[in-house]
């Protein structure tokens, strides 16, 4: 994985908030509430960036504005140089193409009622593949780029196991050869044995396409392992951007020691300490 | 329940490779439900008779004979005559077809209302649907008859309006549905995994919601076919429906009462008919929605055969010699103490499978004891077995369980009630629905101290208090008559733990107790246990999927695979110097061990063909024996 | 609390007012004039205008409007065309027997509806699970005047059990009150019973299956209190938010109940104006089921607030 540090950024974040519209008091009335404010990053082409954060810290929500899933509040997100705002509420395909998605639950992301196939193949179809043996050539590439075979491409999802769900998810995000694919909790739902699986795939797919990725999780272990650089998010705002090592070795911010300290340790060794260490740090700012 | 047990086991294997086209395995599910198939043969039949009423009908159903008037059935009038002598068999017949007809144009008329209703609320929410809404909640919550009698009054009677008035009933009920499905799909991942893929709205709308709303619309609309017949027959009855001469089952009822007391054979032949034919429609609706949406809980097996039992006695004796063994426990006090453990199920297809085989896992008095697993393993099931509380259609087929040197694996379910919550605690994974949603966390807390302290509700309170503060619960006395929505996960965790342990219990079952936590609030909690096994010296069974819960807070583990324990060993020699090759696997597959290397290790194909064989060497051990 | 009751009543006035709209344009939308319907084959075009002026129905539209708002918060909803007395009058004399058969009724069903979906929801899956559904899709199957006529016939007929006495109000003789109510309100009890019995069961075998059950059982509670005091609080919620259709249906069911035991109540004399077009008593009838149902959902609304929580306030 070579990212070069002279390299455009890919997509640049800037000063980023996103809201969405809450239900105001009794039946009418909406108020919007900022899940996301001031968020600022750059991703390089071919680097991982990381997101972490517990539930609500509005990495989810931010990976959603730059699917633009969410509309932008405040701030710009640029991609290749454009301001997506520019566009309005409109997505121009050529974006589309560009930068995909992998979310959480496999079996929720894939359409039960049709065939795995079904998902590649609309796809390519909407981007301007219309012969039935480019659909089918392509889409059986990209199966086996992820590890399964043409067998599985007339396969209902209730027929696939957890693993291979992402796989057929992986496989119709890259299909597209996207520059950057937004990787929303990605392998969290995964048992550890089927994580280390895609966890290996997206980084060689990552080896041999380019691609960048925008891998949020709440797990550090494995943020740790896929990112180059990470991102750590509290209540909104980001409040530590750094190399993936620097940010484990000597974390900055009060609220990602915090955050280390919380995460178990891979061994037993020193768990004593730890806990001493936790129950110190604990009680010291509540006095 | 028992569905996630054995999903999750299948989930090990290999998926099924069979494939079919989607309609065809829902009409595979329809051919195994007799109910529906035979409901539907008698929607054919009807609507074979509607169509073939002229040639079937003896008589005309509108001609009088004054000379047979108000006849009993006889050869010659099958079911008897009416006051004008018309054949009521002839008019029960051709009723079909008013019945049918009338309630497929409600139908109609409702869905062509109802459905783009529905589809637009849905899909452009906003103000639209919450002005649109208002009038739906409004039309739905007037009687049905009402609306029907005012379209009536309006304009008159005859078959189209009668077809309106009584769609326009079904019609609030049709855009609601088509509503709910729309919202329901629409927030799924699929389609904003389509949305990313930059497909059009109408293409996601009509490639990917529209197909999954079919069904649910065709159950529907059985569903009110069902009840359009019903109000159909109530407006006849109440003739506001057709005129008197057309032979409807309603109008024939209606007659019936007038003539109750000479002619009670009127009653019988309408009143069945509709019930026959409503049942029918109803039975096909439900048994169409069984087939479209799969699986289906009402069937969950439910068999508890008496060849458990028999099994028991020679596995207890034979489970004293092993044990020690194969737990590898130390002497020490045993708080619990498992041997041999073996969980069956009965599949619907009435094979047998073990959930859960052979299991051994002692805890020691003040022992913190790790059960290792990846979903489907058994572990869950495990600590249910010890609970006493195993999911319908799975029980205890082998093995004994002790708690404190006390067998509790053959009690009676109010002994295991004493047993709960006194000598034995339990947290489960969710903390936000592990506790009531409808009752305060102080009734619920106290119940533990009731039951098994005897303490009085004041007395109750005060150690609930208490127990509160001792778990972290800031402003406890304040907080106990507080609902568990109020509290924060961790926060309703920290409640749900205070009310495993009121009792101060000798074992507390922690089953993935912080894995829907947040790391920060999870370190609290686990730290809770930590301390409040080192105040209260209970052992604890740690069940957990996380290597890393396992690292930070248990003294020794035991790893499950495949319904298994495949390796039992204290923490630092598991972590340091696993033995069997499925715990060192797992072991690399961690990506915190992995820091500094590109690729992490995997279960392999080849590699999971040596870690089976390793355990079908063992299943085979054990049969052996 | 109050703050709920407030909201709700906030919302129940501009329902009230657009229904009334809604009911007041149930004249306009008629075709031909009322005085024709009242005069009937004698109607002559002179006579209809005589007629109509005397109902005051040639006067411009928003003139009629605006006196039928008025009137209609003085409590006059006009004055029935065919027996010329305020329509008030007509339904507050049959009102006592809806309610008594309403009330009657809605006994039933709670006692069959209940029980039929805790046999079934308890023990989701199992034989008497199936059995307790099966009886309920019957009943939601069972037209409930057909009912009725069958209880008349087996009763009052064939037996001679019950006498076939009608309606009889409570004040003047409560004894013959209740023996003229119990059949007709067991048939329409079974109207509302099979909706009540499916909520019940559905609600109940997922609270079952909740987490909660398992703390509690966990916790050393006995199955019985389980169910009843925790699972059953939790199932109560969505069992309440079906009530308010189920009382709609019963009324709905009470018209053909009366026709069958020939009760007085709303039901025959709002079918009596249907079929006579005496317009005026089918508005005031339709406004007053209207503000029944609203009142009805009303109180669910606010006892829905008391038993579950989320829905208050904070």
């Amino acid at each position: 994985m070579t990212v070069s540090m002279n390299d455009r950024p890919l997509l640049e974040v800037r000063n980023l908030a996103v809201g969405y519209e809450a239900r105001g008091t009794w039946p009418f009335g909406t108020r919007t509430v900022k899940a996301v404010e001031g968020v600022s990053f750059d991703i390089r082409p071919g680097e991982t960036l990381g997101l972490v954060g517990e539930s609500g810290s509005g990495k989810s929500t931010t990976g959603r504005a730059i699917l633009r899933l969410l509309p932008v509040l405040e701030g710009s997100i640029r991609f290749d140089g454009q301001d997506l705002s520019d566009w309005g509420k409109q997505t121009p395909l050529s974006y589309r193409k560009q930068v995909q998605a992998v979310f959480q639950d496999p079996s929720a992301s894939l359409n039960p009622r049709q065939l795995v196939s079904h998902a590649i193949e609309m796809t390519l179809r909407r981007h301007g593949v219309t012969k039935r043996s480019e659909l089918h050539e392509r889409s059986l590439a990209a199966f086996e780029m992820v590890g399964l075979s043409g067998d599985h491409l007339g396969r209902f999802p209730n027929e696939l196991s957890g693993g291979q769900q992402q796989r057929v998810a992986i496989a119709r995000a890259l299909v597209l050869e996207p520059r950057l694919v937004v990787c929303d909790e990605a392998v969290s739902a995964l048992d550890l044995s089927t994580q280390s699986q895609i966890i290996n795939l997206l980084s060689d797919l990552q080896q041999l396409t380019g691609v960048s990725y925008l891998f949020i999780a709440h797990d550090l272990g494995v943020v740790r392992h896929i990112a180059h650089r990470v991102g750590v998010m509290n209540h909104g705002s980001l409040v530590e951007l750094a190399e993936t090592e620097e940010l484990f070795a000597s974390p900055k911010n009060a609220y990602t020691q915090r955050l280390l300290d919380a995460t178990p340790a891979a061994h037993p060794a020193g768990r004593e300490e730890r806990r001493a260490h936790r129950l110190a740090s604990r009680t010291a700012p509540a006095a | 329940m028992s569905e996630t047990f054995t999903s999750n086991f299948h989930s090990v294997e290999a998926a099924p490779p069979q494939r079919s086209t989607n309609l065809g395995r829902i009409l595979a599910r329809v051919r195994r439900q007799p109910a529906t198939l035979i409901s539907f043969g008698f929607i054919v039949l009807l609507a074979v008779v509607a169509v073939t009423a002229p040639w079937l009908a003896p008589l005309d159903p509108t001609a009088s004979d004054f000379d047979s008037v108000l006849q009993p059935p006889s050869a010659e009038h099958l079911l008897g005559t009416d006051d004008l002598g018309r054949d009521q068999f002839s008019r029960l017949l051709f009723g079909t077809q008013i019945v049918l007809l009338v309630a497929l144009g409600a139908v109609v008329v409702a869905a062509v209302l109802g459905v783009p209703l529905g589809l637009v609320f849905g899909f452009y929410g906003g103000w639209w649907d919450r002005i649109g809404m208002r009038f739906i909640d409004m039309a739905q919550a007037l009687p049905g008859m009402l609306i029907g009698l005012t379209v009536i009054t309006i304009f008159g009677r005859n078959i189209f309006i009668l077809m309106i008035a009584i769609g326009l009933i079904f019609a609030s009920a049709f855009a609601r549905v088509t509503r709910a499905t729309v919202l329901g799909e629409r927030g799924k991942l699929y389609v904003e995994a389509a949305e990313v893929a930059g497909l059009r709205k109408p293409q996601i709308i009509f490639g990917q919601v529209f197909p999954n709303l079919i069904g649910p619309m065709i159950t529907q609309a059985a569903v009110f076919l069902g009840s359009a017949i019903m109000i159909e027959s109530a407006m006849s009855f109440l003739g506001i429906g057709l005129d008197s001469d057309t032979p409807s089952w309603g109008a024939m009822l209606s007659l019936a009462v007038e003539k109750q007391n000479v002619a009670p054979y009127l009653t019988w032949p309408p009143g069945i008919a509709i019930i026959l034919t409503v049942l029918a429609f109803n039975v096909f609706g439900d048994g169409l929605n069984d087939a479209l949406t799969g699986e289906k809980r009402r069937n969950a097996p439910r068999i508890r055969g008496g060849a458990p039992r028999a099994a028991l006695s020679t596995a207890a004796s034979r489970a004293t010699q092993t044990a020690d063994a194969a737990t590898g426990a130390t002497s020490q006090a045993l708080v619990l103490e498992a041997r041999d453990v073996t969980v069956a199920l009965n599949r619907p297809s009435g094979e047998q499978v073990n959930l859960v085989s052979g299991v051994s896992v002692s805890v020691g008095k003040g022992e913190v004891v790790g059960l290792l697993g990846e979903s489907g393993s058994g572990k869950s099931t495990f600590a249910r077995a010890v609970l006493g509380m195993l999911p319908a259609g799975t029980w205890l087929a082998d093995g004994t369980i002790t708690l404190a040197g006390e067998e509790i694996s053959h009690r009676s379910a109010k002994e295991l009630r004493h047993i709960r919550g006194d000598r034995l605690g339990a947290v489960f994974q969710d903390p936000m629905s592990a506790l009531s949603p409808v009752h305060t966390i102080g009734a619920q807390l106290i119940e533990p101290l009731r039951i098994h302290k005897g303490m009085s509700r004041p007395a109750a309170r005060a150690r609930a208090v208490e127990l509160l503060e001792r778990v972290g619960v800031k402003n406890a006395a304040g907080r106990l008559d507080d609902y568990p929505h109020q509290f924060s996960g961790g926060m309703a965790q920290r409640v749900a733990i205070a009310m495993a342990l009121a009792a101060e219990p000798e074992l507390l079952i922690a089953d993935e107790a912080t894995s829907a936590l947040d790391v920060t609030t999870q370190s609290q909690v686990l730290d809770l246990i930590l301390d409040l096994r080192d105040e209260f010296g209970m052992g604890v069974l740690m069940i957990t999927h996380s290597l890393g819960v396992v690292a930070e807070t248990c003294d020794r583990a035991a790893v499950m695979y495949r319904g298994r324990v495949v390796e039992t060993a204290g923490v630092e020699k598991l972590f340091d110097n696993p033995e069997h090759p499925y715990t060192a696997a797992l072991l690399a597959a961690n990506p915190v061990n992995a820091v500094g290397q590109d690729r992490l290790a995997t279960i392999d194909p080849e590699l999971r063909a040596v870690i089976d064989a390793s355990i079908d060497a063992q299943a085979k051990k054990e049969a052996v024996r | 609390m109050l703050k709920l009751i407030l909201s709700r009543l906030a919302l129940a006035v501009p329902q009230l007012l657009l229904l009334s709209f809604f009911v007041f344009l149930l004249t306009y939308l008629v075709p031909g004039s009322p005085a024709a319907a009242v005069l009937g084959a004698a109607a002559t075009p002179e006579s209809i205008a005589r007629v109509e002026a005397q109902l005051g129905l040639d006067r411009p539209f928003f003139d009629r409007l605006v006196d039928y708002y008025v009137g209609a918060f003085q409590g006059d909803f006009g004055t029935s065309y065919v027996s010329a007395r305020p329509v008030t009058e007509l339904f507050a004399e049959r009102l006592p027997a809806t309610i008594s058969l309403m009330a009657g009724g809605m006994v039933v069903t709670v006692i069959i509806g209940l029980g039929l979906g805790l046999i079934g929801g308890t023990k989701a899956g199992s034989l008497r699970d199936r059995i307790a559904t099966g009886m309920s899709s019957f009943t939601m199957a069972v037209p409930e005047f057909w009912i009725g006529i069958v209880l008349v016939l087996v009763f009052a007929v064939q037996l001679r059990l019950v006498p076939v006495v009608s309606y009889v109000p409570i004040q003047v003789d409560p004894a013959r009150w209740l023996q003229g109510i119990i059949l007709p309100s067991i048939a329409l009890g079974i109207a509302g019973a099979a909706l009540i019995a499916r909520q019940t069961r559905t609600a109940m075998a997922e609270a079952m299956a909740a987490r909660y059950v398992d703390s509690l059982m966990a916790a050393g509670v006995s199955r019985r209190k389980v169910i009843f005091t925790y699972a059953f609080k939790n199932a109560l919620v969505p069992v309440l938010s079906a009530t308010g259709i189920v009382v709609s249906i019963m009324l709905g069911a009470s018209f053909a109940i009366e026709k069958v035991f020939a009760f007085p109540g709303i039901g025959s004399l709002m079918l009596r104006s249907v079929t006579g077009k005496d317009f005026a008593v089918v508005q005031g009838g339709v406004l007053l089921i209207a503000t029944m149902i609203i009142l009805v959902n009303l109180i669910l609304d606010i006892s829905y607030g008391l038993i579950n929580p989320k829905s208050r306030p904070q």
